[in-house]
């Protein structure tokens, strides 16, 4: 490895910092960084339907779960974006219709979404494309932080606090 | 569970664990994942693992 490997690498590296976040279950928390955007809701203990060619499943959660959206990019419109996609699931009970693998619509796709217990960012992974189904595809500002449900709200750690805004508003 | 919004896409979505339910109630039988099943059509938790 060279030096300059060493220091893109190290550049890679965040401190191990936690943050609690508290969030309601009309609310909506975003990390806002300069290249993408994550927004986090509690999944209210709801189920969630995951429908494929062939078959139906279902997810059940629990209260202190969480909804994970991520996209690229910044500002009203993304967030609206996320907003969107989170109460269309949450609210809605919007079907996720699952695409076969290598669709040609899947490099189309805005918004990636993990629901579950924790959440683990990555920037090193393809839409859709992860055996690990707690990992998320993010942009690098988000690369390797970890978002967990909690009573009341979320932990969040490895987040660098000075390359992103958080806000929480109503969903 | 990760997925993709939109249009979702969520990779290999066979390869995760998911157990067959039948609900005692309205007898209707589904694939579910998670630590608290419920059937979703009549939200009982009178199911069982079939």
């Amino acid at each position: 490895m060279s030096i300059l490997q060493i220091q893109e690498y190290q550049g890679c590296l965040k401190p191990a910092k936690a943050m609690k976040l508290t969030i309601k279950e009309d609310e909506i928390a975003y990390l806002e960084g300069r290249k993408g955007t994550i927004a986090i809701a509690k999944s209210k203990g709801l189920f969630f339907y995951l429908e494929t060619e062939a078959e139906e499943r279902i997810l059940f959660t629990e209260p202190e779960d969480l909804i994970v959206a991520s996209s690229w990019g910044a500002g009203d419109k993304v967030k609206r974006a996320l907003a969107c996609t989170i109460f269309q699931l949450r609210e809605m009970q919007a079907p996720l219709i699952v695409l076969p693998k290598g669709h040609p619509a899947s490099p189309r796709l805005k918004v990636v979404v993990s629901i579950g217990e924790r959440t683990r960012c990555s920037c090193q992974i393809q839409p859709g494309t992860h055996p690990e189904q707690d990992v998320l595809c993010a942009c690098q500002e988000f690369h390797q932080i970890e978002i967990i449900g909690r009573s009341g709200g979320a932990e969040i750690l490895g987040l660098a606090e000075e390359e992103s805004n958080i806000a929480v508003q109503k969903l | 569970m990760c997925t993709v919004g939109g249009g979702p896409d969520i990779g290999n979505i066979e390869s995760l664990a998911a157990k067959d339910y039948e609900c005692l109630d309205c007898k209707n039988q589904f694939k579910g994942m998670g630590r608290r099943p419920m059937c979703p059509s009549c939200k009982s938790r009178n199911i069982k693992a079939v």
